[in-house]
């Protein structure tokens, strides 16, 4: 069964329709949830998500994202991520992260590499907050195995070479990677440039699960409902 | 820790990067200990840049100050500033690797035309990312760029300055990262890229080194330069820092006043934080997000710093201070009317802060990294002197 994940800017386009897009994910069965908290930096990501991010900055400080994110755990039934960049976490204090966001499931940072996470894995996961790490079609095959032996509930495994929003394809260097990390406990969530219906069942002919950002994002200031509905059939 | 300064520096960038970065370290290392790569640079750097760059005794500012005032001319460098020294180095590095695109970011464009001087030099494809309000204010250097072949792209959002020039660099980098190299202007980034331009600056202080002995018979007692991501000062300083007699000296941007948002002075009033790959100083808010910084210098103007400065502030062996805008813009009138000597803006907030604290450094030697040349300020000059 293919996993189907949506990522919000936490608090876009403001903290009502930030929570009610939460729920309409609750109520049509979204798998997993990543809640993006907005840097002023953000390199990863492409211009929807940067400009949402922007936008949410002029309105709300970390503490009203440390709130909305409760309130979204209230909601939403299924697994719940947080995705940022380190220093969100850093500047916060990695330890009073762990402890204030202890109701998550888990930790996404666009900006952490593998060989960089041990200083915010250790913490964590005394909370039992997992951290995610990422595969990439560059990766090499050393690091593919590192990461099927370390990985937790799942490998995010970036889908193309770019920022979110681009166009999805996988070629088959890539597939082959993605073959070789699934069949462990942990899940291959591929992200990047998934937008529609199509793009979930061509990537979940590979992989174990989805995560639409960029189109989501887009969603949020429209008729989300729809949106998700649509990405169901 | 590899890669780091202390606690400071790493590799905070997306893991598809990671490989890059990796292979960019093992040709760093082969680069090193390849004696036909090394010739080949040293011979650009004399035929083409034009080094060894002269160390001057300023004698009418010696004067005027009470001080024994040397000036490490890279403002006579081609293409006007220090910046030559990286890019020639890096490019050659770029060609061992065999990439055949060159991406750049660049703040107060002297190392976007660096940058495009060397690619041009070795017919290479080149994209220099600049912001909107630097290439407003430095629009000589804009077209410089343009007349050498580079193309140019305008960042429009965020800080429109260096900062956003970065962000858009690394994306860029991103999604081409088979092909292209990204020549990285300061000690700042991941790592190994702090290293690399450390290294291809040094030739600044081993000169310097070499020019005091010979002409005083002793070493300086202090060597001052600006910082703004810090490779001029890494450069001049890398000469003198086992001497422990040399006072050393980085001047950071004061520019209105030390309340956040007015300055870029991140080792004075920063801390740390992890920006554009690497954990070093960073001006930032109390949640983390990235402040916007002033300076009248474009290039002065970016709210970081490289890894090795924020080792060197906290270990101590280095003293960083401020030179607010206006001290600067009085430093390049007194240069300038003494000497015949028309420094940057970057340049003049390291003699700024030789002017305004000369009482400490009264009949002392003193070496002042000259880091480039001001040509490329006078749009931002105009309003002031015209």
């Amino acid at each position: 069964m293919c996993r189907l994940g949506i990522y919000l800017v936490c608090n876009y386009p403001d903290r009502e329709g930030f929570l009610r897009a939460v729920e309409l994910c609750n109520r049509y069965g979204v798998d997993f949830l990543e809640i993006g908290l907005p840097f002023s930096d953000p390199t990863a990501d492409g211009d929807v998500i940067e400009k949402a991010s922007m936008e949410v900055l002029k309105r709300y400080r970390m503490a009203d994202f440390l709130d909305s994110t409760k309130q979204a755990r209230r909601i939403f039934n299924g697994r719940l991520y947080i995705m940022t960049y380190a220093n969100i976490v850093f500047s916060y204090g990695i330890d009073r992260f762990a402890g204030d966001f202890g109701f998550i499931d888990g930790l996404i940072l666009a900006d952490v590499p593998y060989r960089e996470s041990n200083r915010f894995k250790k913490p964590l996961s005394k909370k039992g907050i997992g951290f995610v790490y990422f595969a990439t079609p560059e990766s090499r095959q050393e690091e593919l195995e590192r990461l099927k032996r370390d990985a937790n509930d799942f490998i995010y495994f970036v889908s193309i070479r770019g920022t979110t929003g681009g166009e999805f394809r996988l070629d088959d260097e890539t597939k082959r990677k993605i073959e070789f990390l699934k069949g462990a406990k942990h899940k291959v969530i591929l992200g990047f440039g998934i937008r529609n219906k199509q793009d979930i069942e061509n990537a979940c002919r590979y992989a174990d699960g989805v995560v639409i950002g960029t189109a989501a994002v887009e969603a949020m200031r429209g008729d989300f409902e729809t949106f998700l509905l649509s990405l169901r059939g | 820790m590899k890669g780091y300064y202390g606690q400071y520096g790493g590799q905070f960038v997306a893991e598809t990067l990671i490989p890059a970065l990796d292979e960019l370290e093992e040709a760093f290392k082969a680069f090193k200990k390849n004696k036909a790569a090394k010739e080949e640079l040293n011979r650009y750097l004399k035929d083409y840049a034009g080094r060894p760059t002269p160390l001057y005794l300023a004698k009418n500012l010696s004067n005027q100050l009470n001080i024994n005032i040397y000036l490490k001319r890279e403002d006579l460098l081609h293409s006007g500033a220090h910046k030559i020294n990286n890019t020639l180095g890096q490019i050659i590095l770029a060609k061992f690797m065999g990439k055949k695109r060159i991406i750049a970011e660049t703040g107060a464009g002297q190392h976007g035309v660096a940058t495009a001087t060397a690619a041009a030099l070795m017919g290479l494809e080149c994209v220099i990312y600049m912001g909107e309000k630097d290439a407003e204010r430095q629009r000589p250097n804009l077209l410089r760029m343009k007349l050498l072949g580079a193309e140019v792209r305008i960042v429009k959002k965020g800080s429109r300055t260096l900062k956003s020039a970065i962000n858009e660099a690394l994306r860029d980098w991103v999604k081409n990262i088979r092909t292209t190299h990204y020549l990285i202007g300061s000690v700042v980034g991941p790592y190994p890229f702090p290293q690399i331009v450390a290294y291809f600056q040094s030739v600044i202080g081993r000169e310097a080194r070499k020019q005091i002995l010979s002409k005083q018979k002793s070493l300086p007692d202090a060597v001052i330069a600006c910082v703004g991501g810090g490779s001029n000062a890494i450069g001049i300083f890398s000469g003198f820092l086992k001497d422990k007699t040399v006072k050393l000296y980085g001047v950071e941007a004061g520019g209105e006043g030390l309340e956040l948002g007015k300055h870029s002075a991140a080792l004075t009033k920063g801390r740390p934080g992890i920006m554009h790959g690497a954990l070093s100083y960073l001006l930032q808010d109390d949640d983390g997000q990235v402040s916007l910084v002033h300076s009248i210098s474009a290039g002065l103007d970016y709210p970081g710093v490289g890894p090795v400065h924020s080792f060197l502030k906290d270990s101590g062996r280095v003293k960083y201070g401020v030179c607010f805008d206006d001290e600067a813009l009085e430093a390049f009138k007194m240069l300038s009317q003494l000497e015949g000597i028309i420094p940057a803006l970057e340049s003049s907030h390291a003699l700024g802060y030789l002017i305004k604290n000369k009482e400490d450094f009264a009949r002392k030697t003193v070496i002042v990294n000259l880091s480039g040349r001001g040509d490329k300020d006078l749009p931002i000059l105009e309003g002031i002197y015209v």
